[in-house]
């Protein structure tokens, strides 16, 4: 078929991943190299050791290669996370973090962990800062009803952890509350995941 | 997601001298105004037709209903992608290039593969979905608007085969009252499998919204950014006009 299977419910991880690297970060370049224009705009001049921006994928191909250092955006830090976690445990709401944070931190400190400071206590905050909004969006669920469910400051890639859950559970209320077209289209769908 | 375990336990300590110096350095004199770097909050400025597509990628992705081909950009991008293509192979024609010449079409190749595959798996969402709802779409004008030529062609022959092939295997040795592909039996679903409006979506607001009505009667105004779970029927108007983004 057109589209596999796992592919039609959700959008996985990875293609997040893509899609958050197109963001622009700042590096410290090792080689040098001239403006040059891509699809998605001009880049450069590289010229060591001047800072400059590219997007996150290059960023990522040169740190692999050993061609630069990334300079790790202001939120990515063990101060600005230590607040948004004790934010995140005393207030019922979601604290702000960027809408990508997680890809873009995960990109960043797979390769380039020797540029974050202090980068295992960053990643030990990243994972402590995951569980307390998992918990919380967890509690979500008990507000769900047929309409709208506002989720502010949800990141994106948490959107996507409770999607099938949440999907399914608001289309199920959908259902039972519906009107009797409304049912008949709801079981039409159910016949085509079947077949 | 089974891989996030090991996410942040990593472990690896870095010189912060070295860090410090990093962040301090300079940036480059005759830096053109660029939008800024990971911000912490997305600023709303001017989309390039890359981020157009991938906005439209998404939101075919999660939207139950097929939505309005994206032309344009895509056909723009595509003449970009070939114009890439040629300047890329031309300079790995050329024996003389430099290391930093190898540098620059490596970096131009990789992104025309990262242009592709998203207007790829854009163009198979929508393939999915026309091959999903063809009697549909063949019986709806108003949808076929929504397509692109080729996809209209694609649609009409799918139909066709199918009906072809459900009336040699099965149907022509049924009784005549039997035979119909669209039949519309009180209290059953109907035949003819349609897009589910009601399915549920996540809407991301990329400006503040006009209110929409939700289904029990209330109105909803989303400020940008807002974060919203709501039936596809709902939003299906400002996903059309480009106000909101599925995510």
């Amino acid at each position: 078929m057109a589209l596999p299977q796992p592919l039609r419910v959700s959008i996985t991880p990875t293609e997040l991943e893509l899609i958050a690297s197109e963001q622009l970060v700042d590096v410290v370049p090792l080689i040098t190299m001239e403006k040059t224009a891509f699809i998605s705009g001009a880049y450069g001049p590289l010229r060591p050791p001047n800072k400059c921006r590219i997007p996150l994928w290059m960023a990522v191909n040169l740190k692999l290669k050993k061609k630069c250092h990334i300079v790790p955006p202001d939120w990515l830090t063990v101060e600005f996370l230590q607040d948004r976690l004790s934010e995140e445990t005393s207030e019922p709401e979601f604290s702000r973090l960027p809408f990508r944070f997680a890809e873009i931190a995960r990109a960043i400190l797979d390769v380039a962990s020797d540029d974050v400071q202090n980068a295992e206590k960053v990643r030990s905050l990243l994972k402590d800062l995951r569980e307390a909004r998992q918990s919380k969006s967890r509690d979500g669920l008990s507000q769900i009803d047929n309409s709208e469910l506002s989720l502010p400051n949800l990141c994106l890639m948490e959107i996507n952890e409770i999607r099938p859950y949440f999907v399914k559970a608001m289309n199920v209320f959908t259902q039972l509350k519906g009107q009797p077209e409304a049912i008949n289209k709801d079981a039409a769908h159910e016949d085509d995941n079947d077949a | 997601m089974d891989d996030d375990d090991d996410f942040f336990t990593n472990l690896d300590s870095g010189n912060d001298h070295f860090q410090n110096r990093l962040r301090n350095a300079p940036h480059d004199d005759d830096d053109v105004p660029m939008p800024a770097a990971l911000p912490l909050f997305e600023e709303g400025e001017g989309e390039t037709p890359l981020q157009q597509l991938i906005r439209h990628w998404m939101n075919e992705r999660h939207a139950p209903d097929v939505l309005p081909f994206a032309e344009d950009v895509l056909s723009g991008l595509l003449d970009h992608i070939r114009r890439q293509s040629e300047t890329v192979q031309l300079l790995r024609s050329d024996p003389s290039s430099s290391e930093e010449e190898h540098f620059r079409t490596m970096l131009a190749q990789t992104e025309v593969e990262r242009v592709k595959f998203v207007v790829r798996s854009y163009l198979r969402t929508r393939l999915f979905k026309i091959e999903k709802f063809a009697r549909y779409i063949m019986t709806n004008p108003e949808v076929q608007q929504r397509l692109s030529e080729n996809e209209v062609d694609h649609a009409r022959r799918f139909a066709k085969l199918t009906d072809q092939h459900f009336y040699v295997s099965v149907l022509q040795g049924l009784p005549d009252n039997q035979q119909t592909l669209d039949d519309k039996t009180p209290f059953l679903p109907p035949m003819i499998a349609e897009p589910d409006k009601s399915h549920a979506v996540f809407v991301h607001a990329r400006q503040r919204c006009p209110p929409v009505r939700l289904l029990d009667g209330s109105t909803l105004t989303m400020q940008k950014g807002h974060v919203s779970l709501t039936p596809y029927s709902v939003v299906e108007q400002l996903v059309m006009r480009g106000e909101v983004e599925l995510v």
